[in-house]
Order: C-alpha cells, then sequence, then structure tokens
C-alpha cells in the first residue's frame, strides 16, 4: 500500500487510506486557493504586457524612488534590531533579573499592537501637533512625513524578530559552553564570536531574513507618518497601492512581484537554516 | 598548586549556600567534595574557579591571594558535568580552544597546537575521533573529551563537577578508575564534586564532607569512614542502623528511656544467631531477605518494632539456613556513639 509506505506511522494513529488522502487534498488545495494562486497571479499580471513593459515600470524615477527609501529604511532598521535583538537575548536568556518577564511582553509589543497604532505613536511624539512637535519644528528637525519617521516606524514593527528567534535557543543553551570558554582563558569578546554566536548564527540568520522581509513590506505603520510625498517618502508597499489606484497594473504589480520575490528568498533560506541546523554541529538544543 | 579556602560565605536570595568554609588542599593531590545535593559543594568548586563570587572570604592559590581574579586569570581546568564541549566545534578544535584564545605573545604555533592536541587525544584514547563533532559521541566519550580540553591549557589545578554524574553505572565506574591513573600520570591538584560516596572513597587521596553549607570532616577516605567525627559523616557514609540510647558507665543501652546519644551501627556489623551469645544481644523477627550480591541482606524487625538491616556473607546464610518470620538474636560487633545532636540543639 503506497500510503503506508510513505507516511509510516505508529499503528493507533493509523487513518485509513481514503481518510489520509481527503485530509491531504484539503491542505494542498487550501494552499493552493490561498496562497499559490495569487502569488501566481502576481507574476501573471507583472508581465502581463511582456517582459518589456515589466521592465518599463522600473524606470519610473518615484517607483526608483521607492525602492531606494525600502531599502535605505531596511538597511537601518535590520541592523539596529540586529544589536538589540542579540542583546536583550543575551540578557533575557543568560541571567535572572526583576522584571523579566515584564520585559519579555515588552518585547512582544509591537505583535500586539496594530500597525496603524504603531504609526500613529510616532505622530502623537513627533507630529507637528505632537508632544515633542514645536521643539522639533523650533530646530528644524522633521521627522513625521519625512524619511526619520518611515525608519522609526520601520524599526518599531520589526522590532521582535530576531530577539524572538534567539531567546528560546539562548536560553536553551545555558552559560556552560560560556564558562568553559572563560575558564579556558577566553576573554567576554572571543567567548561571543567563537562560542556564543556560532551557536545561534543559522537562528540569528532565520531573524534577520524575517526582519527585512517585514522591514520591506511594513505598509500600515510607515503610511501613518509617510504623508504619501511621491518621490520622497513613499516605500514599496506604498508605491504600490498608489500605482495600483491610478490604474498602472503593470507597474503595480511589478513592483509586487519584488515583494513576492522576497517571500520566495526568505522561505528558501528558512528551508536551507533547517536543513543545516539538522547537521552535526549544528544542533539547536 | 595547593588551594586555601579561607571562612567562604555565600548566599543565595533566602538561601546560605556556604557559610564561614575552610579548606586546606595540598599540591598534587585528588580531593573530593563529598556531600548530599544543596550542601554547598559545587557552589564551593565554582568559587574556587572564579566562575562564582563569594560574598566574603578569600581564596588561595600556592598562598596568594586570588580572590579578585577572573575565571580567565586564575588558570583553572574546569570540567562540568553536562560536559559543555563546544557543540559547533569538532574534537580538535575543542581541545584546541584554550590554545588557541591566547594572546598572540604566548600562543603556541600551529603545529605545536596540532602536536599537543595528538597528545592529548591519545591521552584519551580517542585518536580516530579527532574529526567527530560532540554529538556524535557517547557521554564517555565526550566527558574525556571535556578532559582533554581542560588539560590542554596545563591548568594550576583541575576541577571537576560531579564530572560522571551523566553517565550510566558501568562507564562511570571505568571513567573514574581511569580519572585516577590519570592523575597518578599528570599529577595535577584535582578537586572533584560529588554526592556518591562509594566515587569519593574509592578515587580520592582526601574526603571533604560537606553539609548544609559546612564542611563537617576532611580526611583520608579511611578516616572518614572508620572514624567519622559526627553522625551525620557516619549516616552519610555507607548504610546504617540507627538506635536511641543512653551512655551510662562506658556502656551504650539502646531502647531504653533515651538521654540524647544517638547509637549507629553498620549493617554489615550486626551478627544474627538463632540463639543468644553473651550479654549484648536483643530479639528481632526477620521479614525480608534478599540473597542476591555479594552480600545477603537480611530486613528484621526489632522487639520494640524498629525495623534494622544486617548484611552477611553468603556462606554464613547457607550456615544459618534462614527464612522469613523466623525469631533471631542480633548482636553488634562495633558501633558508634554521638550525642543527639538535634536535641543539643
Amino acid at each position: 500500500m503506497i500510503g503506508a509506505m510513505t507516511l509510516p506511522q505508529a499503528p493507533a494513529l493509523g487513518e485509513s487510506a481514503p481518510v489520509r488522502r481527503a485530509l491531504i487534498g484539503a491542505t494542498v488545495m487550501f494552499l493552493g486557493a490561498f496562497l499559490l494562486a495569487p502569488l501566481a497571479l502576481i507574476f501573471a499580471v507583472a508581465f502581463g504586457q511582456g517582459i518589456a513593459a515589466y521592465f518599463a515600470s522600473f524606470r519610473d524615477p518615484d517607483t526608483l524612488s521607492a525602492i531606494r527609501l525600502t531599502l535605505l529604511a531596511a538597511a537601518i532598521a535590520v541592523p539596529a534590531n540586529l544589536v538589540f535583538g542579540v542583546c536583550a537575548a543575551w540578557a533575557i536568556g543568560k541571567f535572572e533579573f526583576f522584571g523579566k518577564s515584564f520585559l519579555i511582553s515588552l518585547i512582544d509589543l509591537p505583535f500586539s499592537v496594530s500597525p496603524v497604532v504603531a504609526g500613529l505613536i510616532y505622530v502623537l511624539l513627533f507630529g507637528a501637533r505632537g508632544v515633542l512637535g514645536p521643539w522639533l519644528t523650533a530646530h528644524n528637525v522633521h521627522i513625521i512625513f519625512a524619511v526619520p519617521g518611515i525608519v522609526l516606524a520601520t524599526i518599531f514593527v520589526t522590532f521582535p524578530f530576531i530577539a524572538r528567534e534567539l531567546l528560546p535557543l539562548v536560553a536553551a543553551q545555558g552559560n556552560d559552553e560560556e564558562e568553559a570558554a572563560l575558564t579556558l582563558g577566553a576573554n567576554g569578546w572571543q567567548t561571543f564570536l567563537k562560542v556564543t554566536l556560532p551557536n545561534v548564527k543559522w537562528a540569528l540568520l532565520y531573524g534577520v531574513i524575517l526582519c527585512n522581509a517585514r522591514a520591506m513590506g511594513e505598509f500600515g505603520a510607515v503610511s501613518v507618518v509617510s504623508g504619501h510625498i511621491r518621490g520622497l517618502t513613499m516605500t514599496m508597499p506604498l508605491q504600490i497601492e498608489v500605482l495600483y489606484n491610478d490604474y498602472q497594473f503593470v507597474a503595480a504589480f511589478a513592483v509586487a512581484s519584488l515583494l513576492a520575490l522576497l517571500a520566495l528568498v526568505t522561505l528558501i533560506v528558512k528551508s536551507f537554516v533547517e536543513w543545516r541546523v539538522g547537521k552535526p554541529g549544528g544542533q539547536l538544543a | 598548586m595547593s588551594i586555601t579556602v579561607h571562612k567562604i560565605t555565600k548566599r543565595f536570595a533566602h538561601f546560605t549556600a556556604l557559610d564561614r568554609v575552610d579548606l586546606e588542599i595540598p599540591g598534587g593531590r585528588l580531593v573530593a567534595l563529598l556531600g548530599p545535593s544543596g550542601s554547598g559543594k559545587t557552589t564551593l568548586l565554582r568559587i574556587i574557579a572564579g566562575l562564582e563570587i563569594a560574598d566574603s572570604g578569600v581564596v588561595q592559590f600556592d598562598g596568594e591571594d586570588f580572590s579578585n581574579r577572573t575565571a580567565q586569570q586564575r588558570r583553572v581546568g574546569f570540567v562540568f558535568q553536562h560536559y559543555a564541549l563546544f557543540r559547533h566545534m569538532t574534537v580538535f578544535e575543542n581541545i584546541a580552544f584554550g590554545l588557541r584564545v591566547r594572546p598572540r605573545r604566548t600562543r603556541p604555533s600551529a603545529q605545536r597546537i596540532r602536536a599537543r592536541v595528538t597528545e592529548l587525544l591519545e591521552l584519551i584514547q580517542l585518536q580516530n575521533q579527532a574529526g567527530r563533532y560532540p554529538t556524535q559521541l557517547s557521554g564517555g566519550q565526550r566527558q574525556r573529551v571535556a578532559l582533554a580540553r581542560a588539560l590542554a591549557v596545563e591548568p594550576s589545578v583541575l576541577l571537576l563537577d560531579e564530572p560522571f554524574g551523566a553517565l550510566d553505572a558501568k562507564v562511570r565506574l571505568e571513567l573514574r578508575r581511569w580519572l585516577r591513573n590519570l592523575h597518578d600520570e599528570v599529577g595535577v591538584t584535582s578537586v572533584f564534586v560529588t554526592h556518591d560516596q562509594e566515587e569519593a572513597l574509592e578515587v580520592a587521596d582526601q574526603v571533604a564532607v560537606m553539609n548544609g553549607g559546612r564542611i563537617e570532616q576532611v580526611g583520608t577516605p579511611d578516616d572518614v569512614y572508620h572514624r567519622p567525627t559526627s553522625s551525620f559523616v557516619y549516616n552519610f557514609l555507607g548504610n546504617v542502623n540507627l538506635f536511641h540510647g543512653r551512655i551510662d558507665d562506658g556502656t551504650a543501652y539502646i531502647h531504653e528511656e533515651a538521654t540524647g546519644h544517638l547509637v549507629f551501627v553498620r549493617p554489615h556489623a550486626l551478627e544474627i544467631a538463632r540463639q543468644p551469645r553473651g550479654a549484648n544481644y536483643f530479639r528481632a523477627t526477620t521479614k525480608h531477605i534478599n540473597a542476591a550480591g555479594p552480600l545477603v541482606k537480611v530486613e528484621a524487625v526489632t522487639e520494640w518494632g524498629a525495623p534494622v538491616h544486617v548484611e552477611m556473607a553468603q556462606e554464613r546464610f547457607r550456615d544459618l539456613a534462614l527464612r522469613n518470620g523466623e525469631v533471631v538474636y542480633i548482636t553488634p560487633r562495633d558501633l558508634a556513639v554521638f550525642a543527639n545532636e538535634q536535641r543539643a540543639g
């Protein structure tokens, strides 16, 4: 029986072959209808008027500026959250201190707060009528409806990704290896570089990829602080919306296809990391 | 290198792990810190290593105060209970680690490192496993790699925290004999923590018995086993029968109106007979007999209803032909008497 060969299981869990096929079939159909088909559609529309039209979309200066701004926001947000994530995971995973569980909930905050609210927080803080608004205006510093606001909002929403990916791993690994390194004469920096970092490198890579995907794809929070000034404060997701509303479908879907590609890269890296972690010397725990 | 621990105290939140502990470890010896869990033995070892900082007290290496030196500066070899091997490095890289992290001035050349690691791999008999990762080794092999890694830096002292605790019984027995031989060969001052009295007595030159954050007794295995200075030590080292009694004119009277003395008798120091002999005996009824093993273990109930354990040679057991539920007469050959500390306060 084919089913029994492909799905070796304990007899107690051995559903009959028709049930198994029905379950697998339903899952595949669901994934196909709700995930794969829309993804394929993006590329279909993007290339709908030929490859030339697809690449012509990227010659529009506003679109190019949106891509540049997205790359810039990600290039600042990802390293910032990388440093923060490693510090937070290290502090929470390795030490016991008062208020630790509160700190963990705080890190999760951006996950539970609507991105629109996240954007509004910055408007209330730095906007013209905000708490710090008059001072900022007096010193000619522009945050809201300018690039700094977009970077701040991006950092806020992508804040938990790397810390969350590292935390369980760091906590599970304990301090033994670091202590061993210290007794062998390694200093703190050597211990971090040669022992701690290699032990978490794959989780770290995956966290960075996730963080980057979200940083580039964020819409809500960025939309609130952006002000939608074409060529200046538009990121890729905002640009897609504007193009779509202007009935420029090919251009909208061409830019969307870039973000979709990013999702595919994320998936590939995730598979690679999982495969690598399963190999000797790369164990998670 | 000798180690001196002077009035070390360490508290965790509401728990005193070490209470003004003094200990002298002469150079070149293999010393066991023996005690039940929570007795402070691991904390003391970690304080000697510099992995934990004492609230007060002094740690000296060869008479020099090391209390304020970091673990990195103390040059101790530390072996962890769960090995703590670097999981992303091969066996070879693990052992080489301590040499590779040295500052450039004192770092040996690549060839010297290779030679040193090869030499250590031979010592632990794992020459063929150099390229393997820790997860591909058995528990006993991992612990040997951990030992080689600690020895690679030529430590001034070797500290081992329950080194055989995570291994199964047979490997444990093998490895502790191997450690004893290794110590005789290398001669580095070594301290190991254990809760297993048999392990401590078999391997160590000297045993420090710990209880409740204090050291109860320090001595050779022979000393602590045969001449315990406290009821705790007597109780902790080996099986024991406990009777309450009183002392009058150099005679112990057991199970009379107890007047603050504890009488201990080891199971093998009790003699079972079918007839009363001499004046020192009490009557008991056999309840359970276990004849599997080198000694026969008999569990009996005394005439006043307390359980008593007796061990005897297989031959003696055959001569007696004992069965369950028989009335026998038990004579202590050897006993130890301590003042009842609980009562004394």
